[in-house]
Formats: structure tokens, sequence, C-alpha cells
């Protein structure tokens, strides 16, 4: 098991660049890759966890356990129905070869437990997805990978120093060293894993990145690379118990603030950037349970912007008017109801089992953020459709992609099929019609527009000192 | 006091990325900040001596910690490689805002 481990996380990269020499067999090679690594993820969850480490105790450390076999299994559907979407569209070699090596960094991301792997990670993600924001060479394309890049550069400088204060205190980087780091060295490498992360407002960097972005690429985005900020979180909190509750609080506050945003917005994209804020609260508020919060979250997201990119408008108001083709809407009401928990759809499923572990005081917080997600989702649900003739743009892998996507929803039912008790059904319902309600009475025709003050790139470096300081407050109150 | 110094360019850095205006100029205090993390790795590395761990019989005092200077090593090494991508985008960014002031390319890159 263990060199499988070890030829599985080399394999992506490899895979990469031998694609990028054999142009006509990139788009095979791909797939192949991301079928094994979803075959390795499947695998991974009829062991018992494995913990790696190469060379001494301040060498490579690998973790694989369920946890974590939930966001690999994520990372490979979400970037096997992301290859699947651009089969046909003309994308350049170059495309999936970073593709492959974005999938292969952020597995790395996913199973690392000592601090430098995941920079070296981190860092990796950051250029791949830079290149793939920066694919279609415009003006706007290159700004705003530029300011992704230049964002996540600076946190994790602040990370560095953190990494080394932890590395002082034990000589060794492992994240259980956490424990005996000091203060200061828990808040910087917060910090760099918040913005990373995209969480709280640290992550305001998120929509307008993954709004602007072509859909295959915003899938990606927010389907897994957020997520290799947010599972060392989670990971940190499940091995330091010390650190648990600063991130239930995160978990709180990120849901929220993503929420109140997604209401009023009415551009699809932004809308879906936000809501990806938000749910990513989710994971955090319940960190022993995550792990199938983000899979569902991951197959969800992706599947939404895959949908909001062939939908004839990003303006909700125009979509209003201008009925959508059928079976394109079908899809996207699947989705809808699985991120607002409906039965029948794994969404469900996870978001009962996240509000069971909650403690008290977050159950008010996450329940008004349950029914945000209702009220934003429902402004996709009753949008106007009809059957329309012809269809010429739409094309085969588009399909391929949703089936996949939703196909993997009702099958994530089974891991939590015990959630299927009366109790259970009744609440999820009523906070959908709770939001349903809202929206007809108030969000359907409110205009308010929220500024975009804090998404400029001056103000998003500033609110990285405001977050600095209170992680400092946090951890040393 | 060493560390007082690093931690000082440190902060310069910082206070660059946010008060400077252009883009170049914020990637260069980028770097700056950088140099004071990379500073701090070498700082933590000689806590124990200076001499470089290279294998003699004879002994010349107390060996610095290899592991830090290994890591930084690497850090250093991706710093530039982004710095470098970076500094390609704002060459095609010069072309059509030539003063390549951050707000002005946000003002016209926004939606």
């Amino acid at each position: 098991m263990s060199t499988l481990t070890i030829v599985w996380i080399t394999l992506p990269f490899f895979v990469g660049f031998i694609s990028y020499l054999l142009p006509p067999l990139n788009r095979i090679l791909s797939l192949g890759m991301t079928i094994a690594s979803i075959s390795y993820a499947l695998l991974l969850f009829s062991q018992p966890p494995l913990t790696l480490q190469l060379l001494d105790r301040f060498g490579v450390t690998l973790l694989l356990d369920p946890l974590s076999s939930f966001f690999i299994l994520t990372n490979a559907l979400v970037t096997a129905a992301v290859i699947l979407y651009c089969w046909n569209s003309g994308k350049t070699p170059f495309f999936f070869m970073q593709t492959i090596i974005l999938h292969g960094s952020v597995n790395a991301a996913f199973v690392c437990t000592d601090f430098i792997s995941l920079y070296v990670a981190l860092e990796v993600i950051s250029i791949a997805a830079f290149l793939l924001i920066a694919y279609p060479r415009t003006d706007r394309s290159i700004w705003v990978g530029l300011r992704y890049l230049f964002v996540s550069n600076v946190a994790m400088l602040f990370y560095l120093v953190g990494a080394v204060l932890v590395y002082k205190a034990n000589r060794s980087f492992a994240f259980t060293g956490l424990r005996e780091a000091p203060p200061e060295a828990l808040a910087l490498i917060f910090l760099g894993l918040l913005i990373k992360g995209g969480i709280f407002i640290s992550g305001l960097w998120l929509p307008l990145t993954h709004s602007e972005s072509e859909t295959p690429v915003s899938a990606m985005l927010s389907g897994v690379v957020v997520k290799a900020g947010v599972l060392p979180l989670v990971r940190c909190a499940l091995l330091v118990e010390e650190v648990d509750p600063l991130i239930r609080i995160f978990g709180v506050g990120t849901a929220l603030l993503g929420v109140g945003y997604a209401v009023f917005e009415k551009d699809t994209k932004r809308m879906l950037a936000f809501h990806t804020v938000s749910q990513l609260g989710f994971i955090l508020a319940a960190p022993e349970v995550g792990g199938f919060y983000a899979l569902t979250h991951g197959l969800v997201k992706s599947a939404l912007f895959l949908i909001a990119g062939v939908l004839p408008s990003r303006n909700l108001k125009e979509l209003q008017h201008t009925p959508i083709h059928t079976p394109i809407w079908i899809a996207l009401v699947i989705a809808s109801f699985s991120i607002s928990g409906f039965p029948l759809l794994s969404g469900f499923g996870a978001k009962v089992l996240t509000m069971k572990s909650l403690l008290p005081w977050q159950v008010i917080g996450m329940n008004v953020a349950a029914v945000g997600t209702a009220i934003s989702f429902a402004k996709f649900i009753f949008l106007p459709h009809q059957m329309q003739e012809k269809q010429g743009k739409i094309q085969a892998g588009f399909w391929a992609a949703i089936a996949l996507l939703i196909g993997g929803l009702f099958l994530a039912n089974i891991v939590y099929y015990e959630a299927y008790s009366f109790g259970n059904i009744v609440k999820p319902l009523v906070t959908i019609a709770l939001g349903w309600l809202a929206y007809f009475l108030i969000f359907r025709q409110a205009v308010l527009k929220l500024p975009r003050l804090l998404e400029q790139f001056d103000h998003l470096i500033g609110v990285m000192s405001l977050m600095l300081i209170l992680l400092f407050w946090m951890v040393l109150a | 006091m060493l560390e007082a110094f690093i931690f000082a360019t440190i902060l310069c850095g910082f206070f660059g990325i946010i008060f400077k205006k252009n883009l170049v100029m914020k990637i260069i205090s980028m770097d700056v900040m950088s140099t004071g993390v990379i500073a701090y790795y070498v700082l933590i590395a000689s806590r124990d001596g200076l001499f470089t761990p290279i294998l003699s019989t004879t002994r010349r005092g107390n060996y610095a910690d290899p592991v830090p200077q290994a890591v930084i090593l690497t850090a250093i090494v991706i710093g530039f490689s982004i710095q470098a991508l970076m500094l390609v985008g704002v060459m095609k960014l010069a072309r059509n805002n030539p003063t390549l002031e951050t707000s002005e390319i946000e003002q016209n890159n926004a939606p």
C-alpha cells in the first residue's frame, strides 16, 4: 500500500509532462489519471488509516485515512468531469497538462501532514491555477490571475514564518507540533491557510477569481482547489483539540458571511462563488464529518458552475425573461435541491450529518445559513423553462460531465443512509419551505446592491493585516 | 536584535505592498518581504552553531541546523519562479496599461 501511495502521488506529474510531449494522447492520459485516482480513493476507504514517514522526523509525513479519501474522491471526480467537459472544446494540450498537474498537487495537499510539504503543494497549486485562469490570455484574465497569485503568495510568506516557529519549538514540521508551538505560530499559519481556503473576510478574493474564470476552471477552483486550504485546517482541528473551537467559530462566521452576500447577488456565477465561501463554513463548522460534506459540495458546485456556463445569460434578472432549455433546467434543479439539502440527494445526508455534529452554540447560526442557502437557490429553481428545438452549441461532453457529477450525488447517498428518519426528513423540508417563502416575500424584489469595496486588491492585502490582528487576539485570549 | 531587523524587513515589505501604487513596485516589495522570511530561516538555523555541516576528521565547532536551510532553498526556488511568472503577466498588462497602477488596471478590468 505504501508503494502504491507514492506511485499514485507522483503519477499525475509524470502524466502531465508526458501528455505534453505526446499531444494526441493528452486527453486520454489525463482521463486515465483521474480514473486511477478514483480507484485509489475507493480502495482507500476499505483500508485502515496509513501513516507514512519518509526520511527522519523532519521529513515528509503523509496520512491516508477516510477523511482524506473523501477529498481525493472529490478531486478525482471533479477533474474527470472537467476533462470530459473540455473534451471537444479545442483546448490545447497545455490546458490538459495544467489541469492534471493541478489535480496532482491538490492530491498532495490532501495527504500531507507536515507544514513544508503542504507549503510546496499549495504553491504548486497557485502556479497551476494561475496558468489555468490566465489561459484565455486576455487582459482581464491575466489581471484576475495575477491578483490571485499575489494574494496567495503573500499569505504563504506569513505561513512560512509560522512554519519555522513550529520547527523551532519541536525540531519537526509535523501538524501535531502545533500543540507545543508558540501562539504566534498558530496565528501566522492559520492566516495563510484561511486565505488560501477562502474563509471569512480573508476569502473575499474568491468571488471575483471564481466568477471571472472560464467555466471549467471555475468548476475546478470552486470544487476542489479551495479545499486544499480547508483540509489542513480540519486536520489541525482534529489532531490538536485546542484549535477546534477556533475553527468552529470561523466555520459559522464564513457560512453566514457567504450566504449574506449570496442572497443579494444578481449574477449567477458570483452567487455560486459566494456560496462556495459559505459551504466551506459548513465543512469547518463540524470538522469530524467535513469529508462527506466536502464531497457533496465539490460535486454539486462544479455541476452548478458547468451549468451556469451554458445558460443564456449571467444576469438573473435577464434569465427570468429568457426561458432555458428544459433538460438543462432539470439538471440545474437537481443540483440546487441537493445543495439546499433536499432528501434523496447526498446534500441531504451531508447536511443532516453536519447539523448533528454541531456544538449547541453553533446551531442557530448554521440553521440561518441553511435557510439562506434555500433562499439563494430558489432563484435558480423558479426560472422559466421550455423545450427548445435547436440546441446546437451544447456538446456531448457537457452532458457526460453533468451525468458523472449528478450520478455521484445520487450514489453518495449510501454513505449515510441512516439519515432517512422522519424527523431528519421534515427539518430540511421546513428549512426549504421557509427559504422559498422568504424568497417570494422579500428577496425576489430586493434590489439591494452590496458594495464591492472590500474586494479591491489593496483592501484584500489590508484585510490580511486585520485578520492577523484578529487571529493574534483569538489565540492569545 | 537580529530578529528585530528581520521582522522590520518583513513589515517593510508588507507595507510596501499596501502603499506602493505601481504593480512592479508591489512585486519588488513582495520580494523584500520574502527576503526577510528567508533571513529568518537562516537565523533559526544558526541558533546552535555557524559551521556548515560537512563530514570531516577535525571538529571545528557547533554545526548549523541544515533542515531549515534545505527547506528555505525550496521556498527560494518557488518564490523566484512565482515572481518570474508575475513579471511576465505584468509585461502583458503593460501593453494596455502603460502606467501599471493597480487602481487603473482594476478599473479597466473589473466587471
